[in-house]
């Protein structure tokens, strides 16, 4: 039972990290393809399909997938405590 | 104002480091001169400074707390500073378990046999601990690990509170970097779009007054309008 409810409350913890790192590296990148169009003004694309054209590449590169090792990381870092902590 | 804000920043930072200071690691170098089982009857106070009953046991009002007796010696400034004297210091020994502080320490029972195993030709000792032991209260800090060392003059790195640190001021900076990212791309933008429709508002209500002006100044004499 305290295993579980450990689980649960880890899983919640993680999740709202998840969640806010998530919208952060989104804003980050959005801003980011701003600056770059302000700077180049490319021809023949508006500002606004430049940022959406830029934001579905960021949506299928790794790196929204790589957030997800915020789930991965701390699972193993509590077992190799639980491991090191308990072995002789 | 200005005051209440830095008493309640003070206050806050201090409850931060008394709450540090009780969960992060310690090292003590000592001799263990003992160790016992005696039952505890927690009170009001000291029940909340003792853990739970060793993992998978079910837990009762009272039981048995393994203590670890020792001599320790003294040090200046958290351990940073060594001194010749020696002092004594009381350990229990309880599983943490997966609660507070999360050390997941399950194995108490080995960790007592441990001990017990160095007060063999006195042996010297680095008990890592957290906790703070408060005999008005019967407190003990927790040992968490212990391991046999040569003698008494041991440099001891504190590399995991080294790496603890670090990682909470990159925690830090980065909590602040999200905050201000979502300050300046979603909050600025929605108040500034409040105040356009308030300057808008304020706008047209002034228009509005100055057309009702307008027509009482036409009742007055020439030489009075405004």
């Amino acid at each position: 039972m305290v295993f579980v409810r450990f689980l649960l409350f880890g899983f919640i913890g993680l999740s709202i990290i998840y969640v806010s790192l998530w919208f952060y590296s989104r804003s980050v990148r959005r801003e980011k393809l701003e600056d770059e169009w302000d700077e180049t003004k490319p021809e023949g694309m508006t500002r606004e399909t430049f940022v959406e054209e830029g934001m579905t590449a960021y949506h299928a590169s790794l790196r929204p997938k790589l957030l997800l090792l915020v789930y991965v990381v701390p699972t193993i870092v509590i077992g190799a405590v639980i491991f090191i902590s308990n072995a002789n | 104002m200005r005051r209440i804000k830095m008493v309640l920043r003070l206050l806050i930072v201090s409850i931060l480091a008394l709450i540090l200071h009780y969960a992060l690691p310690q090292h003590d170098v000592v001799q263990v001169v003992g160790v016992s089982e005696p039952r505890q009857d927690f009170g009001p106070v000291n029940r909340w400074f003792f853990a739970q009953a060793d993992s998978g046991s079910a837990t009762f009002a009272n039981r048995d707390v393994k203590l670890i007796r020792t001599e320790k010696k003294e040090t200046f400034l958290l351990g940073f500073i060594p001194r010749d004297s020696t002092e004594i210091m009381v350990y229990r020994n309880e599983d943490t378990g997966l609660i507070w502080p999360p050390y997941f320490k399950f194995d108490s029972e080995n960790l007592q046999t441990a001990a017990l195993s160095s007060t063999n030709n006195g042996e010297w000792a680095v008990i890592t601990h957290y906790g703070w032991r408060i005999p008005f209260f019967s407190i003990f800090p927790n040992a968490v690990s212990i391991r046999t060392v040569e003698g008494p003059d041991v440099t001891i790195i504190p590399w995991f509170n080294i790496g603890f640190f670090i990682f909470a001021a990159f925690c830090f900076g980065m909590v602040r970097a999200m905050w201000r990212q979502f300050r300046e791309r979603s909050v600025d933008p929605l108040l500034d779009s409040a105040g356009d429709h308030l300057d808008v508002a304020q706008a047209e209500i002034a228009e509005r007054r100055s057309g009702v002006r307008n027509w009482l100044n036409s009742w007055r004499a020439k030489d009075k309008r405004r």
